[in-house]
């Protein structure tokens, strides 16, 4: 069928967004060691790790410091996800935050950055070289960040939401403008039809990240600008519906609510992009934080994260499009009847 | 009303089956993986919650076309 292809095509990238996304497995990580705070002195260690391969061969550990390496005294693996590291932790090494590393056979190199606080410091040890390890070319597989871990897989889901909604509402400004220079109620009804989806991306982008912020940041809800201008730039469509809502003349309505939409649309970039950049936000790109396009965002992230942001705003525009022609036949139906 | 129904009962067995499915011990995959740190439980949510906000929005508009046949029956 004509015009059916972009549907179809909807379908497919969510399909692989569901699939891909869930399914390939995030890349070896040290998630928790039984220490944070290292002194001068014999240290046990107990390392757990999140698909880690510890009893492989070739099992190293390394603590680094200012780029000074000491090495393990001895290693015995409980488990591929547990073992015990011992060390003979010397005095004066330089900086506070101290990196641990290990590798083996399998995982290759996997580090834990600022996993002890240092105490003791001073200007340096005498190094004992040990062998270290490269990182290996693995398995496709996720990257598996601090904190965030496999909650890593919700880029795919709670970011596209706010792209398909500016994309609606950007839909809903070229239908406004378009409506001022014609005067036609067609134009106008589309605005609210694209207004009215582009919300329903937003009330969702809203709860998904709240779910989000929840386990990595702890809160339902925190004062980072992003979020804030989140939930300003859905209330300020909100009260476009108002707007629209309480002029009941349509050709008023339509002048009225096309020129709020564009006044509307540019303070949501103001909200969404502009602001949260000027100042200190959770969020990745945004203040003191990298972007995820600097390094977190991988190209194994890119693959399916670019594919599942078309997939979303093809599916947003798929609902916009339903929803008007169903409001086009309610008009048509209404018109017919007052006649 | 009964079409709700059934399509709910449906729902609800397919996913039973799911769940026998996914035997302990057998995926040891995903047991070492995705299950241990319980942040898989995140993006099920939030998948959750973007499929019931969808079909949310299909009810709708399930409801509005409904009316609108009854509307054009009654011509």
């Amino acid at each position: 069928m004509k015009g059916l292809w972009w549907k179809l095509l909807a379908t497919l990238l969510l399909l692989y967004t569901a699939i891909i996304g869930l399914r390939t497995p995030l890349g070896p990580a040290i998630v928790q060691t039984s220490v944070s705070r290292i002194a001068p002195g014999p240290l046990e260690l107990d390392v757990w790790g999140y698909g880690t391969h510890f009893n492989s061969d070739q099992p190293r550990a390394w603590l680094v410091n200012d780029s000074q390496r000491v090495c393990a005294s001895n290693i015995t693996a409980i488990a591929g996800d547990h073992m015990k590291v011992f060390f003979d932790v010397p005095a004066g090494l330089r900086k506070q935050m101290t990196d641990l590393q290990v590798f083996n056979g399998t995982d290759g190199l996997v580090t834990r950055y600022a996993a002890f606080y240092t105490d003791s410091l001073g200007g340096g040890i005498a190094e004992h070289p040990c062998v270290g390890g490269k990182s290996l070319e693995l398995a496709y597989t996720f990257p598996n960040r601090d904190i965030l871990n496999e909650s890593i897989r919700n880029l795919f889901f709670h970011v596209p939401m706010w792209f398909t909604m500016v994309t609606l509402m950007a839909i809903g400004v070229w239908k406004s403008i378009r409506a001022l220079r014609t005067n036609s109620l067609d134009e106008d009804r589309a605005a609210a039809s694209a207004v009215g989806t582009g919300l329903v991306f937003g009330v969702l982008g809203l709860i998904s990240g709240s779910l989000w912020a929840r386990v990595t940041w702890e809160t339902w809800w925190t004062t980072d600008p992003k979020l804030n201008g989140a939930a300003a730039g859905v209330l300020i469509y909100l009260a476009y519906l108002v707007l629209r809502g309480s002029v009941p003349e349509p050709a008023k309505r339509a002048r009225l609510s096309a020129i709020y939409s564009i006044f509307a649309f540019a303070f949501m970039l103001l909200f969404f992009f502009v602001l949260p950049r000027l100042n200190d936000s959770l969020h990745p790109g945004n203040g003191g934080n990298p972007a995820f396009n600097t390094y977190d965002l991988d190209n194994r992230l890119r693959s399916v994260f670019y594919p599942a942001c078309l997939g979303w705003i093809l599916l947003g525009i798929w609902m916009y499009q339903l929803r008007d022609r169903l409001a086009r036949v309610q008009t048509r139906h209404s018109d017919a009847n007052d006649q | 009303m009964r079409t709700i129904n059934r399509t709910l009962t449906l729902i609800i067995l397919s996913l039973a089956s799911a769940a026998t499915f996914a035997q302990p011990g057998q995926e040891n995959w995903l047991v070492d993986t995705m299950y241990k740190s319980g942040k898989i439980n995140t993006v099920v949510a939030v998948v959750a919650v973007l499929i019931a906000g969808l079909a949310t929005w299909m009810f709708m508009m399930d409801r509005k076309v409904r009316r609108m046949e009854k509307e054009l029956d009654k011509r």
